[in-house]
């Protein structure tokens, strides 16, 4: 079950590379951040442990939930652009995305002798990491860029969860709380470039 | 063998009647008076005592053409897997035998195109060597990944071992080959976001600019052959995809094939009215996604549920 959701995170990630909509992007975001909330309930679950159960909630309700949310609010409040285009033309891409997926399998195949649980969600983790950075990198406008540094942390935490169940409970909530700030920082930008 | 040679006819009969159907329903969607679903039918009747008009252009592969057409897709129907349990199927086949005998068909459906000597037939031609040049490699790795989670490359028998036991730890990797496989079937089909089967309008047409001068026995023919096409891409869609229903009682079993037909026939007619038809340079795109999405079963087939 966990391995059926750990894909849909993998393919909202590429699926939010190839959108060309903003508010396409944002559901993909949501889409992503439902995904993750559900592993980390089910990782919680499935050991019993009752901090991983509390952050998955709150990364249901935070990310896929008010997240999300604000971001749509706030770009329909600046009249942002709503057709995003990418500076990587989409065959590139195409060509990028597996090349991506298959150098991660063997960069994390030496990790995984020294983790030995769950080691094959390391790569996945990883290369949904780099994603993110193509999504930052493809796009010009202030907005998928925010999103996709919202999917590295995504990922990051998919990371987090799945490789050592779960970092300690303060250094979770304080990323929440970093996130948090992060978007009331990306509402100042929004703002920033519906004045220019 | 009866019952093989009975669904196979079923499936001949109820070829047109899909086509219908989605015209139907996306008309009844759009607010006009529905044709009948029948009406394939009477095309069909209507186009048999129609006069053969034959351009003097035209060499001898536009006699030969049509029945080249049909023939292939007419020895696909004999491969696709069975639809109930213990019904005879050939099993020696594997995928890419049929996507070769497609293959033929569209190769002398192009060759139609361009024997006609008007310049809607090669425009129709080389679009659909481009798109059909992009289908394949996602056919093929979507049928790798399929052929992995069911353990065998056979289609009858990946459709069997997927109805008996289905792999739950690849859930992930089946819903991807699903979605690329639905991407292709618009695609080879010739429906709406690659080629829209309604319009005449030079920019848009590619199925239609290859048939444009054919008439009579030979139109009737190559409709057939179109209607025949979708029902093949379909019913493999629908005994790989949707791996429910095979080990009902046999009458039972068949209702519930032509049930999923008719569904798939349904969500083709929604993305129809619910989407434009893609400007024929972004096609790449989507079907790039398709490839994408075919790789990505391969790969989450053995990163993920080992």
């Amino acid at each position: 079950m966990i391995d059926f959701f750990i894909g849909l995170f993998l393919a909202s990630f590429i699926v939010a590379l190839f959108s060309g909509r903003l508010y396409k992007l944002i559901f993909w975001y949501a889409f992503n951040a439902l995904t993750l909330g559900i592993i980390t309930l089910l990782v919680g679950a499935q050991i019993d442990d009752i901090a991983l159960i509390i952050s998955g909630s709150i990364t249901l309700i935070l990310k896929a939930g008010i997240i999300p949310f604000i971001l749509k609010r706030s770009a329909k409040r600046f009249h942002l652009k709503r057709e995003i285009t990418s500076n990587i033309p989409i065959q590139y891409s195409i060509l990028l995305v597996p090349s991506i997926i298959i150098f991660t399998l063997y960069l994390a195949e030496p990790m995984s002798s020294m983790i030995g649980v769950n080691s094959q969600y390391i790569a996945i983790s990883i290369s949904s990491f780099f994603l993110a950075l193509i999504l930052m990198i493809e796009h010009k406008n202030i907005a998928p860029k925010i999103i996709a540094f919202l999917m590295m942390e995504n990922a990051l935490f998919l990371l987090g969860t799945t490789a050592t169940y779960g970092m300690p409970m303060f250094i979770e909530l304080g990323i929440f709380i970093d996130v948090m700030i992060a978007i009331v920082i990306i509402n100042l930008l929004f703002k920033e470039e519906a004045i220019r | 063998m009866i019952l093989y040679i009975l669904t196979i006819l079923l499936l001949l009969l109820i070829a047109p009647l899909l086509t219908g159907l989605i015209k139907s329903i996306k008309m009844f969607l759009l607010y006009k008076r529905p044709v009948s679903i029948f009406q394939p039918y009477a095309n069909f009747n209507k186009l048999l005592v129609k006069e053969l008009v034959i351009s003097h252009e035209s060499s001898a592969i536009t006699h030969l053409a049509p029945w080249m057409i049909l023939s292939p897709l007419l020895v696909t129907l004999l491969f696709l897997p069975p639809i109930f349990q213990g019904a005879y199927y050939i099993g020696f086949v594997d995928a890419f035998t049929i996507i070769g005998l497609l293959s033929l068909s569209t190769f002398f459906l192009m060759l139609l195109g361009l024997d006609g000597g008007n310049a809607f037939g090669g425009m129709g031609s080389s679009r659909e060597a481009f798109i059909a040049s992009l289908v394949e490699p996602a056919m093929v790795l979507t049928i790798f990944s399929v052929g992995l989670i069911g353990k065998n490359l056979g289609v009858g028998n990946v459709a069997l071992n997927l109805s008996t036991h289905f792999p739950v730890e690849h859930a992930a990797s089946f819903l991807f080959a699903g979605l690329s496989f639905f991407i292709l079937l618009l695609a080879e089909n010739g429906r709406l976001p690659i080629d829209n089967p309604e319009t005449h309008l030079e920019l848009t047409m590619v199925h239609e600019a290859m048939i444009l001068d054919i008439s009579g026995l030979y139109l009737a023919i190559i409709e057939m052959a179109s209607s025949l096409k979708f029902v093949i891409f379909s019913s493999l869609f629908v005994t790989l995809f949707i791996p429910y229903g095979l080990n009902l009682i046999a009458p039972l079993a068949l209702l519930v094939f032509v049930g999923k037909l008719i569904l798939v026939s349904m969500v083709v007619a929604l993305i129809e009215v619910n989407g434009a038809k893609l400007r024929l340079f972004k096609v790449p795109n989507l079907l790039g996604i398709a490839i994408v999405f075919a790789f990505l079963s391969l790969i989450t087939f053995y990163l993920l549920g080992v």
